[in-house]
């Protein structure tokens, strides 16, 4: 039977189109969320006394390494078969976000885990990559229009 | 609605939402937090909306019956997958206005109920042969 492919507000096709990510991809970021979500309501409820904030941080972290490692070698099979353009766009393009995302993540990850020394990193500092990331999206939705 | 329609809706709630939540949490303001919310409730009240709508035009008297139960069963999971992210938004605004002293574990049962849905969803469209 053919998937359907149909979603929400969005098809899966629009979105991987939007976002520029591929389906793996974004299963792979989905995983690390449950998995995040996890930790911190472990760390939240005090199940796992000794676990530092970084911990818990970690299948983000490992999200990110592992989406540019498959990035990067999509962009050297897309370079190899002539596509060049494609492949570079789709490299810079994916860098830029996970970059984003990997900054708010560390930023936050400091503000939680040194409550004390991390009292000037006010939270409109740790969101703003996101902001940036939300304009960047915008732009990329007129293009794919 | 149209692509760009769409993108813009979801664009101006997750603006206006991020906005509240950072001023909320730097102490910039003291609101409720079923407020800082609310840009979630109106986009959830929306998205039920459409899919009510959508469901609800399936009574009509031309309509083609062809997929139809698969077609229904995605429109129930996506119902279902709504109920659940507003019961998660729902319980974290109540303990973090502790009206309840709830433990985080049990606030995230229903956003992790929704994750493993939506990643075998994934799934199946990554191994759409697996199906079969």
């Amino acid at each position: 039977m053919k998937p359907v492919g149909s979603s929400m507000l969005f098809s899966l096709r629009e979105l991987v189109q939007w976002l520029g990510f591929a389906t793996f991809e974004l299963f792979l970021h989905l995983g690390a969320l449950l998995a995040f979500s996890v930790l911190v309501a472990l760390q939240a409820d005090h199940l796992a006394p000794g676990m530092s904030w970084w911990l818990v941080f970690v299948p983000l972290f490992a999200a990110d390494g592992l989406s540019t490692y498959f990035t990067a070698i999509v962009s050297i099979r897309l370079y190899q078969e002539g596509e060049r353009r494609l492949a570079v766009l789709r490299l810079l393009w994916v860098l830029t976000v996970l970059s984003l995302k990997l900054v708010c993540e560390v930023l936050l990850c400091q503000k939680l885990a040194e409550q004390e020394q991390a009292r000037d990193l006010w939270f409109g500092l740790i969101v703003s990559p996101l902001f940036i990331l939300l304009q960047l999206l915008m732009i990329r939705a007129c293009r794919v229009n | 609605m149209s692509l760009a329609q769409r993108v813009l809706l979801t664009w101006i709630f997750t603006l206006v939402f991020l906005i509240m939540l950072v001023l909320r949490l730097d102490g910039k303001v003291n609101w409720n937090w079923f407020l800082i919310f609310l840009p979630v409730w109106i986009f959830d009240a929306i998205l039920l909306l459409m899919l009510v709508v959508k469901m609800a035009g399936r009574c009509k008297p031309g309509y083609d019956p062809r997929n139809g139960s698969q077609d229904l069963r995605k429109k129930a999971w996506y119902l279902v997958a709504m109920l659940l992210k507003l019961a998660f938004c729902l319980t974290l605004c109540a303990r973090l206005e502790q009206l309840t002293e709830i433990k985080l574990t049990f606030v995230c049962i229903p956003l992790w109920v929704l994750l493993i849905g939506a990643m075998a969803e994934l799934g199946y469209n990554i191994f759409p042969d697996r199906r079969d």
